[in-house]
């Protein structure tokens, strides 16, 4: 079986395929994670989650790395599917590598996929929310506005 | 395709040289080289007389660095000028060094790698292009300027301190060819270069490319005969040119390749050249409040005025007992 | 193969950036500017219309009137024909905008980003280009390019991010700014600028609020400030003869947590005693205009000296806000000035000459400070804000068209004990814009910000998890508007406040009640609230 760290490149590299072919570039290579947060965070919350895929599917690991990554294909220009389709993506990955057990991990997979549908959601009530607050603090002192 | 273009455009001048040096013979080249050297001088004294013309309406420089304001807050004299001598002295970084394309590089440590980003040698290879060529030009003027002037010969001496195993070998040569190769070769494997690339740019490249190729043959293969090619500038700079002995279809192209590439500068981003001197984010000093930049067009707008305020809204701030302009004397007396 | 499907599907064609057709999809663009409010300021072609229409209802000579406005500011503004000329496309500053990290789309690269327009200059202005058109990097000018620029030009918060890492100083901003008054000239705006342009020439202010309610919202601020110092503070307006003119965003006086700020202020100055007043005419610091054209910039800045002199101030003090402070810093003396009926800016508390602001007379609210502080003229008690753990952004404008880096953080190092700064290529000249700037910071535009705002709070989240950070402080009330719903969403659990609310926190009033609670009215912890 392929080492995990060549899956999490392969996956990560098929995701950036959803972005034009400079920026994905850009967004791979540029390693500074503060010039390039969109790669870092993308990289490194699917080492992240392939790990738990691979091994024990800690719940508390899984929700903060699956988070960060959705978080920000929900704002990007993405369809919900294409946002959250990244997870598919990694079984054909992962059953090319011949892992042990292979029907349980793609049934992980799915999970990791619902869960991701689910974070998706989660995000766009957010994104109605904070604009909610967002509006509600622009007309703090009262009776400025009381008197118009 | 910008690309494809751009390789038969420096294709059909490299062909047109040897066709006219064929036909022509070196008047061809002459003309050719006056042709392309008026076109530059003029071409590019418009560009900047119309530059010049336009006006700086708003003094707008961009501030890298702490501003010059409490005398015990340590101002950033070149990043943040607020002298001239502190903008000659941006601007000098600017243009002798590159100092904003600098702040692109970054060396890092990652995953306990070094890694120099790509932007890095984007400085070093524009720097050393920039540089090599200066030298190289210089030293090109021994061929136009009897007596050869010290400042010259000393460049070149210099220049050729590195006698590596050929003769009067120019650290110069190489490192103009390799910085030229590096921007060519970033220009189609970068994507975001390739994709804001065109054909403007690669013609600049291709030409210059191609001016270095065949200056390089003639000095290192098919050495050509520099007093036969001295005799030849020599006559071109005195407006007398002479009819010399045969100088090869290399140096045809050459000049050719360069009479084109000068009368294209004006009509390309290559005014960059001059532009640099112009920038108004640069060369200004970030003096705005302490010193009153003036706009040659400024013009009266259509405001809302105090009065007009005033009337709009006068019951209001009567209410609200906000001093009146019109009864702003009887307030201050009853007080 | 289902996913192999879907792969195909996702993949985005890099494509070629001199095709125009741009989508207008909710939640990425601005609306329209309501014809009442283009009418309110007698800009050209008020209508109904809408980004996502098909038609625009563009005046049927619109392409003269772009043309011929092209024309007239090459001649004006040396800056835009210059960026015109000689950008050489090095791509250096590709990567250096917020949109374009956090988007990856290719047309937000500064550099595309001024193609846009390059190109149509290159086809209509440059000999080459009416030859060889196309060849010579040439774009007819269509409907669809008036869409594009629509698109991208309100895409881009005029940071000027880019402009420090270009090696000819090439201002993206600039661009956009023609860019988008020419765009103003066939009447493609955005409500969120006229909107609050129309109102800022009307009332003084960019919510409509009129002078009853302006000073209403200043005697509430007084009444709560009496509750948590037990001092009641002036509310000086319009008051003729005062010394000091204090200008500022009107956000501080309606918007949450810009109020804070505005408590910061009132403290202050009742504290050293200064003798100044508001104005509820000039009761706008902030300029729209600039977001506009340069036109509107100077006509809605009028009203800052026009105050003045009716005063008769010595001269003015302004407030914490950043695109505030570029029209008062680069353009305000040059536009409206000079400001020879004013004097020579002079503390009244420290006798220190603002050196810096003797021609335009105006005075930044971090400069007063912290030369008050240094001269050890207030009582400061950093505990008070312990609760905070800081870090500071600097917002684009005092960052990148003032320097002012250091005088904020002087002041924030003395008024709390934890500050931490942020990861150094994202603070200072290089520091991350909010992605709401410029114009851009309305609700419907909610998922482009959070885009472009993205590297910004990937670094705040750096500080928050590396030091425990819960509060970033900054000097502009964009920022505050907009920072706040962007951490919400990418760093929960920092707070965003501006840097005279820690100096109103941590500043010790004399004659003042035991401090039970910070100007939020949360709780000071027990050993802090000494007398
Ligand atoms: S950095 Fe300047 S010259 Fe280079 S591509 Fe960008 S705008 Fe053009
Ligand atoms: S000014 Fe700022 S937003 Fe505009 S292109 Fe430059 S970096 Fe991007």
């Amino acid at each position: 079986m392929a080492s995990s760290n060549d899956l999490v490149e392969q996956w990560f590299a098929q995701t950036l395929e959803s972005f034009p072919d400079l920026s994905a570039r850009f967004l791979a290579e540029e390693k500074d994670r503060f010039r390039n947060p969109v790669g870092h965070a993308l990289h490194t919350s699917m080492a992240a989650l392939l790990q738990e895929v691979l091994g024990n599917m800690d719940a508390g690991k899984i929700a903060p790395a699956l988070d960060a990554i959705v978080r920000i294909r929900v704002v990007q220009d993405f369809t919900p599917g294409e946002a959250v389709g990244f997870v598919f993506l990694l079984r054909s990955i992962v059953r090319g590598s011949n892992p042990p057990r292979p029907a349980m991990i793609e049934a992980r997979i799915d999970q990791l996929a619902l869960m991701a549908f689910d974070q998706y959601m989660r995000c766009r009530e957010q994104i109605a929310e904070i604009r909610a607050n967002e509006i509600r603090r622009q007309t703090r002192a009262r009776p400025a506005l009381q008197r118009k | 395709m910008q690309v494809v273009y751009s390789f038969g455009a420096v294709g059909a001048v490299m062909v047109a040289a040897a066709a006219g040096l064929v036909i022509g013979g070196s008047a061809w080249i002459a003309v050719v080289a006056y042709a392309g050297f008026a076109v530059f001088l003029a071409g590019f004294c418009y560009r900047v007389v119309q530059w010049a013309a336009a006006p700086v309406p708003f003094r707008v420089p961009t501030t890298c660095g702490q501003q010059t304001s409490l005398p015990w807050i340590k101002s950033a004299a070149l990043e943040n000028p607020s002298t001239t001598s502190g903008v000659l002295g941006r601007m000098g970084l600017e243009i002798l060094l590159f100092r904003s394309l600098f702040r692109n590089s970054q060396a890092g440590l990652h995953e306990k790698r070094l890694i120099l980003s790509e932007q890095k040698y984007l400085w070093l290879a524009a720097l050393a292009f920039h540089w090599s060529m200066l030298v190289i030009l210089v030293r090109h003027l021994r061929l136009f300027v009897e007596p050869v002037p010290a400042l010259v010969v000393a460049l070149a001496r210099i220049d050729g301190f590195f006698q590596l195993g050929a003769p009067d070998f120019y650290v110069s040569d190489m490192v103009l060819a390799c910085a030229l190769a590096y921007l060519l070769l970033r220009r189609f494997r970068d994507p975001v270069v390739r994709y804001i690339s065109q054909f403007s740019d690669y013609f600049a490249l291709l030409a210059l490319i191609g001016i270095a190729a065949s200056g390089l043959s003639m000095r290192y293969v098919t050495r050509v005969d520099v007093v036969a090619v001295k005799q030849f500038a020599l006559g071109l700079a005195a407006f007398h040119p002479v009819r010399p002995a045969a100088l090869g279809a290399m140096f045809a192209v050459h000049l050719t390749l360069i009479s084109v590439l000068a009368a294209y500068i004006p009509f390309s981003k290559l005014m960059h050249m001059g532009g640099v001197f112009l920038s108004p984010t640069r060369n200004l000093a970030n003096n705005n409040r302490a010193k009153r930049h003036v706009n040659p067009w400024n013009y009266p707008v259509k405001t809302h005025s105090y009065a007009e305020w005033e009337d709009d809204f006068r019951a209001k701030l009567k209410a609200a007992d906000i001093p009146l302009e019109a009864d702003h004397a009887t307030r201050a007396s009853a007080d | 193969m289902p996913q192999e499907l879907l792969r195909i599907e996702a993949k985005k064609p890099g494509g070629n950036w001199t095709d125009p057709a741009v989508q207008f999809r909710k939640g990425v663009f601005c609306y329209s500017a309501a014809a009442k409010n283009v009418r309110a300021l007698d800009l050209p072609n008020p209508r109904d219309w809408q980004p996502f229409d098909a038609d625009w209802k563009l005046p049927p000579d619109w392409k003269r009137i772009l043309l011929e406005g092209m024309k007239e500011r090459l001649e004006k503004y040396r800056s835009f024909r210059l960026f015109m000329d000689i950008c050489v496309r090095c791509g250096a500053c590709a990567d250096k905008c917020h949109f374009y990290v956090g988007s990856g789309d290719p047309k937000n690269m500064p550099v595309v980003r001024a193609e846009l327009m390059r190109s149509v200059y290159r086809r209509y202005f440059t000999l080459t280009g009416r030859i060889f058109g196309r060849l010579a990097g040439g774009r007819e000018l269509t409907e669809d390019i008036v869409k594009e620029w629509f698109y991208y030009f309100y895409q881009c918060t005029e940071c000027r991010r880019c402009s420090v890492f270009c090696p000819y100083g090439i201002d993206t901003a600039e661009i956009t700014m023609i860019g988008r008054e020419l765009l103003n000239l066939i009447g493609c705006n955005t409500n969120w600028v006229l909107e609050p342009a129309a109102n800022c020439f009307r009332t003084g202010n960019h919510l409509g609020i009129q002078p009853h309610g302006f000073k209403d919202s200043l005697e509430f601020a007084a009444d709560e400030l009496e509750e948590i110092t037990g001092i009641r503070v002036d509310v000086p307006i319009n008051r003729k003869g005062a010394e000091i003119l204090f200008v500022m965003p009107s956000a501080d006086y309606f918007a949450e947590p810009h109020y804070y700020t505005l408590l910061g202020y009132m403290m202050l100055f009742h504290e050293i005693g200064l003798d100044f007043t508001f104005s509820a005419f000039a009761s706008e610091g902030g300029n729209f205009g600039l977001f506009s054209s340069h036109e509107l910039m100077k006509r809605l800045n009028a009203k800052v000296y026009e105050e003045a002199k009716r005063l008769g101030v010595k001269w003015i003090l302004g407030g914490e806000c950043g695109h505030m402070w570029r029209v008062l810093h680069q353009y305000m003396d040059t536009m409206n000035g000079p400001a020879d009926f004013l004097e020579e800016p002079v503390s009244p508390i420290t006798g220190t000459k603002f050196e810096n602001a003797r021609s335009t007379r105006m005075v930044h609210i971090c400069e007063f400070t912290a030369d008050l502080i240094h001269s050890g003229k207030l009582r400061l008690d950093a505990s008070r804000n312990d609760r905070w753990r800081v870090t500071y952004h600097d917002s684009c404008n005092p960052a990148r068209s003032m320097g002012l880096l250091e005088e904020p953080r002087y002041i924030i190092r003395n008024a709390c004990h934890r500050f931490f700064e942020m990861p150094e290529n994202t603070i200072r000249e290089q520091t991350f814009c909010c992605g709401s700037g410029a114009g851009l910071g309305t609700d419907e535009n909610l998922e482009m910000r959070l885009r472009g705002g993205f590297p910004r709070a990937n670094a705040v989240k750096y500080v928050q998890e590396k030091h425990g950070v819960n509060l970033l402080a900054c000097i502009c009330a964009i920022d505050k508007a907009t920072l706040p719903t962007l951490l919400e969403y990418w760093a929960p659990g920092v707070e965003v406040g501006g840097v005279h609310e820690l100096l109103g926190n941590a500043l010790v009033m004399r004659g003042e009640k035991p401090r039970t609670t910070d100007l939020r009215g949360e709780p000071l912890s027990a050993e802090v609230t000494h007398a």
